[in-house]
């Protein structure tokens, strides 16, 4: 399958690299910040998958469901931020390591 | 390999390189600027996969208004760097060697299958279902419920977060 001279595989490559960085920044990293900037590149990656079978299909659908994803991610970016907020408010950190009020 | 192609593979390891960087550097405020160029790339391989309103949208709110967002709640709280001491968990570190690995085999399927079955290129229709006015019209037809239902949680986020961040003695 090949969308517009570009082959599926190379899309899917990058998209997969994408994703597993952000997997590995949101398991490595204590910074609560740096782990949410992973979550939005692993939805990137997976906006790239998307876009590319959109491509390989010849369909606009996938531009949709794209579209509703990226509206979502600034929905939940924006109560991330506010809870990070409250919670350096409280705890003076976001280190995630140091966020422990909710473990039993 | 075509002009596209190259350009492709060029604007997808410019994305693949700076997600890396956003991920080891230790500087958050750093982290984030490396993931605005990171999207930026990616911005371009979209229009190349023909969605450039996709595109469009990726450099005005993903760069342009969340990572924005981002780049101000860090400076407004002043996140100190990261330190080298206390490393993170080691099922963390154990689950993300997991992900590498799955990967890498994924990469070497790719690799050894891409011999075997090689794809003819398609001619790839310029004038097909990939202009501005063709997903508005879906988007504004077929999934206009999902639309409206969009901006209300968008309106319930907005809400929500003024209601967190807002200072308890100001009730």
């Amino acid at each position: 399958m090949i969308a517009g001279g570009i082959p599926l595989g190379d899309v899917l490559l990058a998209s997969g690299a994408l994703f597993v960085i952000g997997l590995v920044g949101a398991l490595l990293r204590r910074n609560a910040i740096t782990i949410f900037l992973s979550i939005e590149l692993m939805m990137n990656g997976a906006n790239l998958a998307v876009l590319g079978y959109a491509a390989a299909l010849n369909s606009v659908e996938g531009q949709v469901v794209v579209f509703f994803v990226i509206a979502i991610a600034a929905a939940e970016a924006a109560v991330g931020l506010a809870i990070f907020v409250a919670l350096f408010r409280h705890t003076e950190t976001i280190d995630v390591n140091r966020i422990n009020l909710l473990k039993w | 390999m075509t002009a596209t192609r190259l350009v492709f593979d060029a604007a997808a390891a410019l994305a693949i390189l700076f997600a890396c960087v956003m991920v080891v550097h230790r500087n958050p405020v750093k982290s984030v600027l490396a993931l605005v160029v990171s999207f930026f790339a990616l911005a371009v391989a979209y229009v190349l996969l023909a969605a450039p309103l996709i595109a469009a949208i990726q450099v005005i709110v993903y760069a342009g208004a969340i990572l924005v967002l981002f780049l101000f709640v860090l400076m407004l709280l002043n996140v100190p760097e990261e330190g080298r001491q206390g490393s993170s968990r080691p099922i963390h570190q154990v689950l993300s060697g997991a992900a590498i690995l799955v990967f890498g085999a994924a990469l070497l399927a790719l690799l050894r299958s891409h011999g075997a079955t090689r794809a003819e290129p398609a001619a790839f229709s310029a004038a097909g279902p990939s202009d501005v006015a063709t997903t508005s019209r879906l988007l504004f037809s077929e999934h206009l419920l999902s639309f409206e239902a969009l901006s209300v949680l968008l309106l319930a986020a907005l809400v929500g977060a003024f209601a967190l961040a807002r200072r308890e003695d100001q009730a």
